[in-house]
Formats: structure tokens, C-alpha cells, sequence
């Protein structure tokens, strides 16, 4: 089935539809919103909020090829907003964070498109191939991330034997040259 | 002349990293949320958004206390919220104040409360489980008013 049958039979009140939908996405959303660095519980509620919103804005999504950008875009704001009120940055009511958001707007129309990165398999698979090929600390650091979602920097550090104020700057540098390997084999096909 | 490709954020790389190790898979109860959520649709309904509200004030009993305006054309729904003991108690105005009949309904995916309006537009619910929530104004012979979801935690 099509998205845009997907969409239309959930606007008809399809619950299969929409549990078509919640199946597919929902595992990534989830990798999205613990990318954040959210604690399991707000990860949860940052999920939950973006399948509320699509709830509300279904029936004003025209491009259907785009919804798994529009889910990508709010789970991401709704993370990046939980996040900040965990940590305390901003006591502030959520509606008043959410500043420009609309239900019913196109977040992502003219961003680049990270979703597809993290839908694919296959790119999944790309980037693990080219995680394989980095030097140390980076190839240990990402494994060490991928495989101890919860561990936090101090532990992280330990592992990997370097001070704590060493592994976000070091993770930074392993992020920017994975980008710029993926960068290459793009140029290069 | 091609397009480079976008540069893909930290937060994106990592979740596909993750995503494909495999080893932290979506917990159950989320995609079951997720799916018992479409219940909650309310087809045809307007949308009442989020506008900034007055400021919250400190509570001395140490309990906390927000201020939630929502508008839509015509109508505007104000939250007074306060938590106490982890839960949520709301207590709201709707105005102008709607014609006698009007009916309220309070949502969380997991438990809906329905409320008559005073005479004088408010309605009030409480001990609610903290998470997301969303008001809906039904009114005689009109499309139902909603809320946006919005999310509590104390």
C-alpha cells in the first residue's frame, strides 16, 4: 500500500492503516528521540507526541512523500524540547517553546532530509561498513555508543580510556569524518 | 551544476548508528500507545493553538502552577495547570462563554473526563497522570474545539 492510500484509508478511520503507519515508523522515531539524549521515559513521551500531532495534522499532509520528513521534524523538535526542560534550560511552558510550529505546516521543506538516512536499511548498513574502516578511538567510540545507550560520559570516557572532557570533543571529530567519508562515497558514485 | 548533498546532523547519525546495532529497540508500549492514540481523532474538528499566556506564579504550598491560553476563531480556552503528588489537576475558562449544553471533554491517551460547563464557562479536573493532554469544547450545533496536545510532567 502506498503512503497516500495509507493516509487516506487512516483520514477514512482505518485503524489498520494507522497501525501500518505506527509500525513502520515508530522504531525509528524511537533511535531519533534517544539520539537526543533522552532518558527512556522522556524518549517515550517524545514519540508519543509526534504520532498526537500527525493525529492532528493527518488530513493536511498533500505529499505523501513526505511524511516520513514530517515525522522526522517534529519528533525532533518535540525531542530537542524535552530534552531542554530536563535539563532545566527552559522552565517555560511547551506551547510557548514550541514558538513557529503549526500543525498542518511542512517542517522540513526545504532542510535536508535526515530521515531517509536513518529509514533506509541500507544506509544503516553503509554507515556501519564505514564505521568498520574508521581509525581508533572512532571506531571503538561508535561502537561503544551504538552498544550502551544509556551509559553516560563518564563510563563512556573510562572505556575508551580517555579524560571525561575529552569524549565530547572527540565524538564531534569522529561525527565530522564519518560525515565527510559518506560525503566521499557519495561524489564518488 | 549538481546539488551537494546536505550535510546530516549529529542527532541523525547517531540514530542510524543505532538504529542498525540494534541494541535499543522501541519498547512495546510505545508503538501500542501509538496505535490506541487513533481513537482520539476527532475529524472536523478546529484546532485550538497555543498563545503566549500570562507568566506562571510560584504556589507556597511547593506545588507548581501554569498558565495555558489556546485560541481559535471565536473561542479561547485558558488552563490554569497545577501538579501535586505527581499528578495534574487543570482547571479552565472557556470564552466568551458558550451557550448552555456545552460539554467538555479532557484527553490523555489513556483516560478521557468529561466535564458540563458552569454557567460562567469554567470546568475543572483532577489528579490526572502527567503526559500529554489536549481539551475539547463541545458546543451545540457546532465543530467541536480542541486543544493542541500539549505535554505535563511536574
Amino acid at each position: 500500500m502506498s503512503d497516500q492510500h495509507t493516509i487516506d484509508a487512516a483520514l477514512a478511520g482505518d485503524q489498520a492503516a494507522w497501525d501500518t503507519l505506527v509500525n513502520r515508523f515508530s522504531g525509528p522515531l524511537w533511535s531519533v528521540a534517544r539520539a537526543y539524549g533522552l532518558s527512556a521515559a522522556d524518549a517515550a513521551d517524545a514519540v508519543q507526541g509526534t504520532w498526537l500531532r500527525l493525529l492532528e495534522s493527518l488530513h493536511t499532509i498533500r505529499d505523501p512523500g513526505r511524511l516520513g520528513s514530517w515525522l522526522f521534524t517534529t519528533v525532533r523538535r518535540e525531542a530537542s524540547l524535552i530534552g531542554r526542560r530536563s535539563r532545566g534550560e527552559r522552565p517555560v511552558a511547551d506551547p510557548a517553546d514550541a514558538g513557529g510550529f503549526r500543525p498542518g505546516s511542512s517542517p522540513a521543506e526545504d532542510a535536508p532530509d535526515p530521515a531517509l538516512l536513518v529509514l533506509s536499511a541500507d544506509e544503516g548498513r553503509r554507515l556501519w561498513l564505514a564505521v568498520e574502516a574508521m581509525q581508533e578511538p572512532c571506531r571503538s567510540l561508535f561502537r561503544l555508543m551504538a552498544t550502551a545507550p544509556d551509559a553516560g560520559v563518564h563510563q563512556l570516557a573510562g572505556r575508551l580510556g580517555m579524560p571525561s572532557g575529552s569524549y565530547g570533543p572527540t565524538r564531534g571529530r569522529c561525527l565530522n569524518r564519518l560525515r565527510t567519508m559518506l560525503t566521499a562515497q557519495e561524489a564518488a558514485s | 551544476m549538481t546539488r551537494r548533498p546536505a550535510a546530516i546532523d549529529d542527532e541523525s547519525l547517531i540514530a542510524a548508528l543505532r538504529l542498525a546495532a540494534g541494541r535499543d529497540p522501541v519498547p512495546g508500549h510505545v508503538p501500542a500507545t501509538a496505535r490506541a492514540a487513533f481513537g482520539l481523532r476527532l475529524p472536523g474538528a478546529a484546532t485550538a493553538l497555543p498563545v503566549a499566556a500570562p507568566a506562571p506564579r510560584d504556589v507556597r504550598d511547593g506545588g507548581e502552577e501554569r498558565l495555558l491560553r489556546f485560541t481559535t476563531a471565536g473561542l479561547t480556552v485558558d488552563l490554569e495547570v497545577t501538579s501535586m503528588d505527581g499528578l495534574v489537576d487543570l482547571a479552565g475558562q472557556v470564552s466568551p462563554c458558550p451557550e448552555e449544553g456545552t460539554r467538555v471533554e479532557v484527553r490523555t491517551p489513556h483516560l478521557t473526563e468529561a466535564r458540563e460547563l458552569s454557567a460562567t464557562g469554567q470546568f475543572a479536573v483532577t489528579g490526572l497522570p502527567p503526559g500529554w493532554f489536549s481539551v475539547v469544547c463541545h458546543r451545540p450545533g457546532q465543530v467541536p474545539v480542541v486543544t493542541s496536545w500539549t505535554r505535563i510532567r511536574p
